[in-house]
């Protein structure tokens, strides 16, 4: 069941140019969700922008989250000036989380930019609850924008960079470095990032036959399965289930869910 | 002080005036987590159509000022599924139902009527003339949507009446010259009572891209920017016919929802506020018991197009 709380602001960093990283106290919250998760955020009281912000879960903490972002719009502007002390109004948690399978030996993170924000949850639950360390690829636009390289290094996990100018890491795309990787059938893939990536990603999964889940993104006015504004294209035949909702039948989908063709 | 809220919009009891605008409250039982449904007047479902419906392709929606534009093109499980699905969780939960519906064609519309009438799936009917997101908007031009033809009002209007006896409200445009021509159209067809407004029509464009933001270009502008279009288009068509209204358009808290009581409306629906606050129709409720409570209002209906003009 998801909450609806007044929750206070432990810490707000800017992380990278224009990312930020919000730690929220908010235990009964951390309590229900899982990695994969999503909240929304009410940015300011006021009617512009209307609506809240959704925003995965970057960490999941015994009493509080963190949530990773950047500002992309009026809505993540307002969110960056939120101070710690200050209390913002969190809804949560919603969406369904990734599933974990511990038959795969391998997993393998592919996350681009910002994409990589539900992965260090994702990480700390496949260490905990499958006893496995998984890997992951970084890829972003340069090495300033790498985010939680560090977080990955304390928890054990195999890093592999890739930057679009080759500032650091390979200068390759985030689907070039996983195909690189070899991954074989015991392995299985979670992405997250912009759309040409994660369809990229799928194709390689396709290609070596295993099985790849993606977190999707999307503008959503209720995050609770209602408004169907988040929708995307499924590959499905059946009229009233060609479209799926971001926010609860995903965020995380199994790839092959998704019609890739339409984006 | 006891206060009484109830109302009967055109037969249909609401033990408070407060419903949901069809499309911001899915089937109901989405938002029970949140709080008990039931206790609302009314649970108004998603437009219901013969057959299920995919709805646009995306994007669908994209924020304002104030609101939202949105073009989701009746997304809906069809009238099957929600026979089957929807509406026993709604029943068993002791809610009552307007069953929202959309057709291609009168006949339709009456069937959709007919059949919510014989499962005993509705307790009135809402039927949606107005929809905007259903239209190429590339070649549409002037009356598009039904509720903008007083004429074409009139006759899908008869043909629900003539398919059932449960109440029938029929949902009307914003997007014309005079609401009273569609509303007098109506009630001359039979209606029992008026929704008002839909969305008013709006494009979002990105300078970017050049491109409009939603696929379908066209959109339906919803929340408090639209409230006080929607507030005089009440007072209009309360003033030009004899049935209730169930006022809607913007509504957040109980001030708002008052001034369309105000204004003449019987009834409100609070509409895409949920999605900012999704219990926001239960605090509209416990707002307007508190506003009576602090006026001395003993029954709400005594509110109902009191707005006090010198």
């Amino acid at each position: 069941m998801p909450y609806i709380l007044d929750c206070e602001i432990t810490s707000h960093q800017e992380v990278a140019p224009g990312h930020y990283r919000l730690v929220a106290h908010a235990p009964e919250i951390a309590a229900a969700a899982a990695a994969g998760q999503f909240c929304m955020l009410e940015v300011q009281e006021g009617f512009y922008p209307f609506l809240r912000r959704p925003m995965c879960f970057e960490r999941i903490y015994p009493d509080s989250v963190s949530i990773l972002y950047k500002i992309e719009g009026e809505g993540t502007r307002l969110l960056s000036r939120f101070t710690a002390g200050q209390s913002i109004n969190i809804q949560g948690p919603l969406g369904k989380p990734f599933p974990l399978n511990g038959a795969y030996q391998r997993h393998i993170m592919v996350a681009g930019g910002i994409g990589i924000a539900p992965f260090p949850a994702l990480a700390e639950a496949i260490i905990a609850q499958l006893g496995k360390t998984p890997e992951v690829i970084i890829a972003a636009r340069n090495e300033d924008l790498l985010l939680c390289e560090d977080i990955f290094q304390q928890m054990g996990c195999k890093i592999h960079l890739a930057t679009d100018d080759g500032s650091v890491g390979k200068k390759a795309f985030a689907s070039e470095v996983l195909d690189a990787l070899e991954p074989s059938k015991d392995s299985i893939v979670y992405c997250c990032g912009p759309m040409p990536m994660m369809k990229a990603t799928h194709a390689v999964c396709q290609q070596r036959k295993i099985p790849c889940l993606a977190s999707l993104e999307a503008e959503m006015a209720c995050g609770d399965g209602v408004c169907l504004g988040c929708v995307v294209e499924a590959n499905v035949e059946i009229e009233a289930e060609r479209m799926v909702r971001v926010c609860c039948d995903g965020p995380v989908f199994d790839s092959t869910t998704i019609h890739w063709e339409s984006y | 002080m006891s206060i009484n809220l109830e109302v009967n919009v055109g037969g249909l009891v609401m033990k408070n005036p407060v419903t949901v605008g069809s499309g911001t409250f899915a089937y109901g039982q989405e938002y029970n987590s949140y709080f008990d449904v039931s206790r609302l007047g009314a649970v108004t479902t998603k437009s219901l159509s013969l057959k299920p419906r995919a709805g646009n392709k995306p994007p669908r929606l994209v924020e304002t000022p104030a609101g939202m534009l949105n073009a989701i093109g009746l997304q809906n499980v069809g009238i099957e599924a929600y026979l089957r699905d929807k509406a026993p969780w709604l029943r068993e939960h002791n809610c009552t139902i307007i069953g929202n519906i959309y057709g291609y064609s009168p006949e339709e519309y009456a069937e959709l009527a007919r059949r919510l009438e014989a499962e005993g799936a509705a307790d009135a009917i809402e039927a949606n003339l107005s929809c905007p997101n259903v239209h190429d908007a590339r070649t549409a031009r002037g009356c598009t949507l039904v509720a903008q033809d007083p004429e074409q009002v009139q006759r899908y209007t008869e043909a629900i009446r003539a398919a059932t006896k449960l109440p029938l409200f029929i949902k009307l445009s914003p997007n014309v010259i005079d609401i009273a021509e569609s509303a007098l159209a109506a009630e001359a067809a039979g209606a029992d009572g008026l929704s008002l407004i839909n969305t008013l029509l709006g494009i979002g464009i990105n300078p970017e891209t050049r491109r409009p933001i939603l696929s379908n270009i066209v959109g339906g502008l919803s929340g408090p920017a639209i409230r006080p279009v929607a507030v005089k288009l009440v007072w209009d068509a309360a003033r030009a016919v004899k049935i209730p209204i169930i006022g809607m358009g913007g509504i957040c808290n109980a001030n708002d929802a008052l001034q369309f009581i105000l204004a003449g409306a019987t009834a409100v629906a609070v509409g895409c506020y949920t999605f900012r606050k999704p219990d926001a129709a239960m605090d509209v409720v416990n707002g307007m018991e508190d506003y009576c409570r602090r006026h001395g209002v003993e029954k709400i209906t005594d509110l109902i197009g009191a707005m006090e003009m010198q």
